[in-house]
């Protein structure tokens, strides 16, 4: 296992820059384990082992479902700017950037744990696993730029794929963070798998409680 | 069904509107698969779209997903069952080389691919309806997805008509800067009928084409502000698509108001 997540970050082996088959039950089985291990760190908060299988349950969860709801529109604008014959090497690309932000967060974990050990500040905690999804994108956009960077080369159209593709992906991502969440597990309420009410927009939220409209 | 999507991939792909027929004024495409392939791309966003109505809380209503099924492809087709003629007017009167059947499969094309792009944002537009109750913010999602996937559309159309009018460069005429008048009308060669004479009797007071618009840009302005307009309201006659949860579920709204009035209102209740 160590040995592909190496290969992944180098973009080597299977992994490597170009147009051969995508690798998928690699970078779903890598997906699901780094994500797994980031949402149980995530979760223990509290040291309450229910809450910690939740979290490890949704981190891949959220990783995948996003990606399953932009994948149409990202086959679709490809297909249209005239780059078909791209698309497994663009596929590789995003799907490959996904892995790893998944090994980003779960290399993260022993972080988020010694974030919990120091503080019982429930709001420090919120932020603090927003800077480290925050840095793990960074390490997805790392990848998703050293796949592009000769897609780009031959056919500057790439941009605009990578740019809508990223885009729409953050606009869902940040929703379905949304309504998967409890991620954390407020001291304050019981353990569960969705939070009562969760079924709400972000946006709207954001717009209503923090900018005040 | 699999020659359907056989049709969108190579609209998609631009196997259908190559440069050198385009320039030929030959579009070889099967108007009947094309209207089939929009009802489909239509109805399934149509689908994603409607769910609002089956999922909210308090008044779900079912008719409203299938109606907003229907109405989707139907908005597309009625605009431009209603824009076709003039915009084959004016792109007669700038003399394109597309013929009226060539012209309205050029806009079927383009209207296949609007909906392509809209289809592929269906499961995004199903995703938040699940998870959201706002009824303001989906009719501002969907107006954004909309409006997205008719610039690619647009986009599409562009492209094609610049090839409908390709030409090789003119060459260029020495032009004393003092005997350009021509220039202040900005009109192309063959612009229309009407300054032949002019060009006949006076060819070397002419601007160089480079300075004038082409006449695609021309026609694609032309086209754009009245499929534009048409468009929209034609959405807004066709309402309700989503379905207002304070309201009982009918085919039909009442006539009143216009498409942009109702964003600038849904836009207003999003932030108040």
């Amino acid at each position: 296992m160590i040995a592909h997540v190496d290969a992944l970050l180098r973009a080597r082996g299977p992994f490597a820059v170009g147009r051969g088959p995508v690798p998928l039950a690699l970078l779903v089985a890598l997906l699901a384990i780094c994500g797994f291990l980031y949402g149980a760190a995530m979760g223990a908060s509290d040291a309450r082992a229910l809450q910690a299988l939740y979290s490890g349950l949704k981190v891949p969860l959220l990783l995948a479902c996003a990606t399953l709801f932009c994948l149409p529109n990202f086959f679709v604008v490809n297909t249209f700017l005239g780059l078909r014959e791209d698309f497994g090497a663009a596929l590789r690309a995003v799907l490959s950037a996904q892995a790893t932000v998944a090994v980003a967060l779960c290399a993260m974990s022993p972080l988020i744990l010694t974030v919990y050990a120091s503080s019982e500040n429930y709001r420090f905690a919120v932020f603090m696993n927003g800077v480290i999804f925050a840095l793990a994108t960074l390490a997805g956009q790392r990848t998703l730029m050293r796949h592009y960077a000769p897609l780009v080369q031959s056919n500057p159209r790439h941009r605009i794929c990578r740019l809508a593709w990223v885009l729409l992906y953050v606009f869902v991502a940040i929703q379905l963070a949304w309504v998967l969440r409890p991620f954390i597990g407020d001291p304050g309420s019981a353990s569960t798998f969705f939070r009562e009410g969760a079924w709400s927009n972000a946006y709207v939220v954001i717009l209503r409680d923090v900018l005040g409209f | 069904m699999p020659g359907i999507v056989k049709t969108i991939d190579n609209v998609l792909r631009g196997r259908l509107t190559r440069k050198e027929d385009l320039a030929a004024g030959r579009i070889d495409v099967p108007v009947p698969t094309l209207v089939a392939a929009g009802l489909l791309l239509g109805i399934v966003y149509g689908l994603c779209m409607g769910l609002f109505a089956v999922m909210r809380e308090g008044n779900p209503s079912t008719p409203q997903l299938f109606a907003t099924a229907v109405k989707v492809p139907l908005l597309f087709l009625l605009t431009l069952v209603v824009t076709y003629p003039s915009l084959y007017v004016v792109s007669a009167l700038f003399d394109s080389r597309l013929r009226s059947a060539q012209t309205l499969r050029l806009l079927l094309t383009a209207m296949c691919v609007n909906l392509a792009l809209l289809a592929s944002l269906g499961p995004v537009t199903a995703f938040f309806t699940l998870s959201t109750d706002s009824y303001s913010f989906m009719v501002l999602l969907n107006v954004l997805f909309m409006g997205l996937s008719g610039i690619a559309g647009l986009a599409f159309l562009r492209r094609a008509l610049d090839a409908v009018f390709h030409v090789a460069p003119p060459v260029e005429l020495p032009v004393k800067p003092s005997q350009a008048p021509a220039a202040e009308f900005g009109r192309a060669p063959g612009d229309s009928a009407a300054d032949f004479g002019e060009r006949a009797s006076r060819p070397m007071l002419r601007a160089p084409a480079r300075f004038a618009t082409p006449p695609s840009r021309r026609i694609f302005s032309f086209w754009l502000l009245i499929y534009g307009v048409v468009g929209a309201q034609m959405g807004w006659i066709l309402r309700p698509f989503i379905g207002d949860p304070g309201l009982e579920f009918q085919f039909f709204r009442a006539r009143e108001s216009n498409f942009f009035a109702a964003v600038i209102e849904a836009l207003q209740n999003l932030f108040s």
